[in-house]
């Protein structure tokens, strides 16, 4: 009970921590730093809802980047002003309702994350019938299907034009407190019954029908919530950078979230967090090698793309001599740091 | 009586092979029987017809009444039919005590939502499963491993793990796919009477496949057997044991001792 307590009380003084932090940089941080925390907390969300699917349910899914298209899509056509609309769709006109049709951020997000589970619930009827490589194929089809209906819905999604303009609303706050309330849904939902049942079809899937899990209705929860949290994290991302086009959630988008997780550690939260936070830096500080760099005797010019080659080496390194990641399956919680220090106050 | 469990002319082909034959069967309630027969005979396909994982060609399946024929695995089990794995299939990067808690997952009454934010009627359910958990690690003498990895246990503590998870489904019918496969005398003796122990304590039937005829003979009432899918014998293991068709078939005319 008291440890129980303890626990209690050190996520809320992380929590307080992670607010002061942000509030710093809300003030005082430079554009350049706040974009790169709102880029984290983006990752965060969406390693983290990835991972829940691809990591802790063993199915290689390799869709997760027509959920972040469809919460993008849903959220920037909801907030966009009915003139603003006007003005983007110049090709044919948008459809009613959505020409007249305006909400508030907030409801724009929920309305993200609940289009994209409606979609997560329509495919996952294909989708769980097979498995394993099948599983691979047909998630990556329904993900390119998504990204060439944004191209080719002209008067839905403005086609190859994309969607400029969008009100800047995305600030650190509602990127940070949805990278939060995902993470601690998600362990949440993890550390209970139904993880166990989830870990347990990863496990060894014919024993856990064997043991009366319904393999069915629980993929199908895991891969609703992640849709869910994918989609509002696409919301989030199509309000941080306030123009998006159908070339955002290409493939390369579902591959940069694999770099993130299994570096991170297939399986853990802990880890989808890590490789999320690595990513977004390293995005940044490898900018470097996209730029001409002078070497005192030559001169190598910029190679725009750079930065994912090495990314790809990154992952195959880890894959080849690391295959867990940095954090295998183990979670870093305060019942993990306070058992640790128990053991070495007693040893 | 008649109605707790019944096979009725299983029938499984798969492809050429005809895997079992017309295979029939009652059992009755608090019964030991067991299905013996060479390898290949088709007994595993019988255990996969029963708790699901294969729809028989023709033939039926009821439990307790009722027709189960081609249900889903996961239904078959909730209705009250466990089962052990002849290969050994536990959730291998699970704690033991993890393994056992899945088979109480499909009684939890608390919603997703509810576990998702830990509220405390989930809360004090988790805490009553995992003490019944323990309970049944008890039965089988892996309390102390409770926190171990599943999949590093030694091959004996492994099959009793599987026993301790199908246990745990509170099973009316124990179906156990050669649990004392790979295991010495003394340790078959020691499940032997760790079977007898567990039918004093819980309503158990059990059904049980194993080619250690020393442990089939002292532990079942009653004996099947089968022979490239086809029934050859059955009775009680002193009248297996002079079956002439038994000795031929099973054992290349040897004697059973
Ligand atoms: N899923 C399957 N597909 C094809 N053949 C199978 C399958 N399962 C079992 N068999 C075949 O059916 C026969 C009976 O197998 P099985 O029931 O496992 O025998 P045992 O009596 O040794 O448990 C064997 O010849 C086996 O090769
Ligand atoms: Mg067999």
């Amino acid at each position: 009970m008291d440890r129980d307590r303890l626990k209690i009380f050190l996520n809320g003084v992380t929590l307080v921590a992670v607010f002061l932090v942000l509030f710093a940089f809300s003030r005082y941080g430079t554009d350049y730093q706040v974009r790169i925390l709102n880029n984290m907390a983006i990752f965060i969300t969406l390693a983290v809802s990835y991972n829940l699917v691809n990591g802790y349910c063993g199915i290689l899914h390799l869709g997760p980047n027509a959920f972040v298209a469809i919460g993008a899509y849903t959220s920037a056509l909801l907030t966009m002003t009915p003139a603003e609309k006007q003005m983007n769709f110049i090709i044919q006109p948008i459809v009613w309702p959505l020409n007249v049709i305006e909400v508030p951020f907030v409801l724009s997000l929920l309305a993200a994350g609940l289009t994209a589970t409606l979609f997560a619930f329509l495919i996952s009827f294909p989708v769980f019938r097979v498995r394993g490589d099948y599983l691979a194929i047909v998630t990556l089809g329904f993900g390119e299907v998504v990204r060439v209906l944004c191209n080719a819905l002209q008067n839905v999604t403005n086609g190859p034009l994309g969607l400029k303009g969008l009100s800047p609303c995305t600030n650190l706050w509602w990127t940070w407190g949805v990278a939060v309330l995902s993470m601690v849904v998600i362990s949440r939902l993890i550390h209970s019954s139904y993880g166990r049942a989830l870990k347990a079809i990863r496990e060894d899937e014919t024993a856990a029908r064997a043991m009366g899990v319904d393999p069915f209705q629980h993929l199908l929860l895991a891969f609703l919530i992640s849709a869910f949290f994918s989609g509002v994290a696409g919301g989030l991302l199509a309000h941080l950078i306030t123009t998006i086009s159908p070339t955002l959630f290409t493939f390369l988008l579902t591959f940069n979230l694999l770099i993130m997780i299994v570096v991170g550690g297939l399986g853990s939260t802990t880890g989808a967090v890590i490789g999320a936070m690595l990513f977004a830096w390293g995005g940044e500080a490898l900018r470097i090698v996209e730029k001409p760099m002078d070497l005192g005797f030559v001169i190598i010019p910029g190679i725009p793309g750079m930065r994912m080659v090495i990314f790809s080496l990154l992952l195959m390194l880890v894959i080849l001599f690391a295959r867990r990641g940095i954090m295998g399956r183990s979670e870093l919680n305060w019942e993990v740091i306070l058992t640790r220090l128990d053991r070495l106050r007693r040893p | 009586m008649d109605d707790f469990f019944k096979l009725d002319g299983i029938t499984v082909q798969f492809g050429g092979l005809v895997a079992v034959h017309r295979f029939s069967l009652h059992l009755e309630e608090g019964e030991r029987v067991g299905l013996i027969g060479p390898n290949g005979a088709g007994k595993t396909t019988v255990f996969n017809i029963v708790s699901g994982f294969l729809a028989p060609g023709s033939g039926k399946v009821y439990w307790k009444g009722n027709d189960i024929t081609g249900r889903p695995v996961h239904e078959i089990t909730r209705l009250g039919i466990a089962r052990t794995f002849q290969n050994i299939r536990l959730f291998p990067d699970m704690t033991v005590l993890e393994n056992v808690m899945v088979s109480f997952h499909h009684k939890l009454r608390s919603h997703f939502w509810q576990a998702m934010f830990g509220l405390p009627s989930y809360r004090r359910e988790e805490s009553l499963l995992k003490s019944e958990a323990m309970t049944y690690l008890e039965e089988l003498g892996l309390s102390h491993l409770s926190a171990e990895r599943a999949g590093s246990l030694p091959y004996g503590q492994q099959r009793r793990l599987e026993i301790a998870r199908a246990l745990a489904i509170r099973p009316g019918l124990l179906l156990l796919d050669e649990p004392v496969a790979g295991m010495n005398p003394s340790e078959s003796l020691e499940t032997a009477q760790l079977i007898l122990d567990l039918q004093r304590k819980y309503p158990l039937t059990v059904f049980l496949i194993e080619h250690d005829m020393k442990f089939v003979m002292q532990l079942c009432e009653r004996i099947k057997v089968l022979d490239y899918g086809h029934t050859i014998a059955e009775g009680t293991p002193a009248e297996i044991q002079q079956d002439p068709l038994v000795l031929k078939a099973y054992l290349g005319g040897a004697c059973v001792c």
